[in-house]
This record gives structure tokens, sequence and C-alpha cells, in this order.
């Protein structure tokens, strides 16, 4: 855990690298163009960013892949949930109940 | 302020009101996960209204959490972040003629909600002032419901068991984000490659594993971005 001053350092850096990519065109104004290949790569960032940050909390437990654990249980729950239901807070509870069911009820 | 930065303001806020209460849920878990990995109360909302982005804050959270690398977690911020120079190249054209104050504002506040609204409807009319009010207005007030939001979840995380996993609700919610990203074929491909490149990466040292990961998957979408433009011409 980063914690005090080295945090507060680290709040100010993600800030900074939030606004300037909101900024980066609207301040730069017509000087600046984006070439129409890099645009189209960058459309998958977060997609790709995203899942690169959910997978290892799903599928590795104690730095071993382990496909058979709640988190994972309840991360198929979570996509489920978010595909047929247009309910915002479905994924959320359905995710963290099967969570909790199954690391209470199993005893892990 | 006059009648046209009050039309706008108008129109953009009976459009945006119904996608803002969308918002809640992120607020309230965004602000539940900063408190379950351990920042106190002022850290937090600091964190809230410096970063003002849900995924950004999510993403970095564990990270945090772990003690990575300082480079790391920018690293990752921006890579979340990336969408928005798309988003800010698609816009800049109406920020033109707005003084510089006003774009710097606009840099800050824009947010995924104000982008699809904003792309969809700025070019209804010419008034830099209609613009203006169509922008800035539902941009503070969504700014407004993130930051309560956001404290909710902040002061409401004492009030529940520490053995509730409840740092799990951020893997949830970029799940959540993730799911309607990957309706497209695409897309789908550069989150499942990314994810499975992370994943066995994951021995590298400096968590590095994530970046590659990351890098992995946007050159698979694109790669199969390109292949289906190919196979649909044949």
């Amino acid at each position: 855990m980063i914690d005090g001053v080295g945090l507060w350092v680290t709040l100010a850096l993600i800030a900074a690298a939030t606004v300037v990519p909101r900024g980066s065109f609207i301040l730069l104004g017509s000087r600046a163009r984006l070439p129409a290949v890099v645009q189209r790569a960058l459309r998958y960032a977060p997609a790709a960013a995203l899942a690169a940050l959910i997978a290892p909390d799903l599928l590795v437990d104690a730095g071993q892949v382990d496909p058979v654990n709640p988190k994972l249980a309840a991360g198929l729950v979570v996509i489920a949930a978010a595909l047929r239901s247009r309910n915002p807070w479905l994924p959320f509870i359905a995710g963290m109940g099967v969570l909790l069911v199954l690391r209470k009820g199993l005893g892990g | 302020m006059n009648e046209s930065f009050k039309r706008g303001a108008a129109e953009g806020v009976r459009l945006m009101l119904p996608l803002s209460v969308g918002l809640i849920p992120w607020a309230l878990v965004t602000g539940v996960a900063m408190r379950s990995i351990g920042l106190s109360t002022v850290e937090a909302m600091g964190m809230n209204l410096l970063v003002f982005a849900g995924t950004a804050q999510l993403g970095t959270l564990p990270l945090i959490a772990s003690g990575a690398p300082l480079w790391l977690i920018v690293l990752t911020a921006l890579v979340l972040n990336l969408r928005f120079v798309i988003f800010s190249a698609a816009l800049a054209p109406y920020f033109e003629r707005q003084s510089w104050a006003r774009r710097v504002a606009s840099s800050y506040l824009l947010v995924d909600m104000v982008f699809v609204i904003c792309v969809e409807h700025l070019k209804k009319s010419d008034d830099p002032q209609w613009r203006w009010g169509f922008f800035v207005v539902p941009a503070l007030w969504t700014w407004l419901v993130w930051q309560i939001g956001a404290l909710a979840g902040v002061l409401g995380a004492d009030v529940i068991p520490q053995d509730w996993s409840l740092e799990f609700m951020a893997t949830i919610a970029l799940m959540v984000m993730l799911v309607p990203m990957a309706r497209q074929r695409a897309m789908l491909v550069a989150a499942l490659v990314g994810g499975l490149g992370a994943v066995l990466l994951r021995g590298m040292p400096l968590r590095l594993g994530v970046v590659a990961g990351i890098a992995l998957g946007i050159a698979a979408g694109f790669a199969a971005e390109h292949w289906t433009h190919t196979r649909s011409r044949t």
C-alpha cells in the first residue's frame, strides 16, 4: 500500500494522466489531427486494458491459475447479469451474492 | 448568461438526466472500493476530486494497494484513458471558438457520458453560447452526481463488515464496463487476448504482464478488424 505524501503524488499523477488525454485535442485546437490508423487502433485500448485488469483477479489465486474458484464463478454470473439485464445494480448484487455464498458456504 | 446558453443547457440536461442515474451505482462502488484498499475518507475524496474518472480510479486501486511502481500506475491510468484522446479529437472542432479557460475546464469535465451526448448533439447549433451551455451544465451535473455518490460510498464503507470481500466490487464494476464494449467482435478479441495475455505473462517483473497483455490485446483487436473487413469484401 502506497501512503502519505507518496500517495498524494500518485493521485496527482493519475489526475494528470486523465486530464491530458481529455484535453489533448480540445486544447491544441486545429493545430493537430490524429492519424486515422492510430485512432482506429486506440479504440481497442480500453477493452484490452479492462480485461487485463479483470482476468488475473478471476483466474489467478496465490500465483497459480485456478479454473475452479469462487471469484471466477461470481465473474461469470456478473457477465450474464450485465448481458441480460438493464438494471445497473443487478451485476453487483448477483456477483457479490455468489461470491459470498461460495466463500462462506465452502469455508474458503 | 444569455438566452441561447440557457436553451443549450436545458436541452443538454434533458438528455443527461436519465443517463446520470446509471452513474450512481458506479460512484457508490468507487467510493466503497477506495476505502476497501485502505484509503482514508480524505484521501478517497481527494482522489475522487482530483482524478474524476471511474475507470482510472478503479483500475489503479489494486496497483496502489499492492504498492506497484509509480510508473506502472501512471501508465495504466494513461492506457485506461486513451479513449479520451479520441473523444477529445472528435469534439475539438466545437471548442475552437471557446476561451482557453473554458477549454481547460472542459478537459477536466469530459467524461464518457458527456461525450456520448455531445458527439450526437453539439452539431445542432453553430452558436458558441448554445454549445457551451449544452456541454458545461450537464457536465457539472454529472460531476455533482459522481462526487455525492462516491461520498456516500466512502462514508458507507465502514458500516459494511470487513470479511465481505468488498474489493471484488471494483472488479465487478470493471466487468460491467467491459461487457457492452465486447459486444463487437473485434473488441471481444481485444479483450480476450488482453485478459489471457495478462494472466499468462503474470510472471513478468514489475507487473509488466498487464502492460504486455494490453499491447497484445490492442494488436489482436486491430488485426481482427482488418481480418473481418478483408473477409467481408471477398
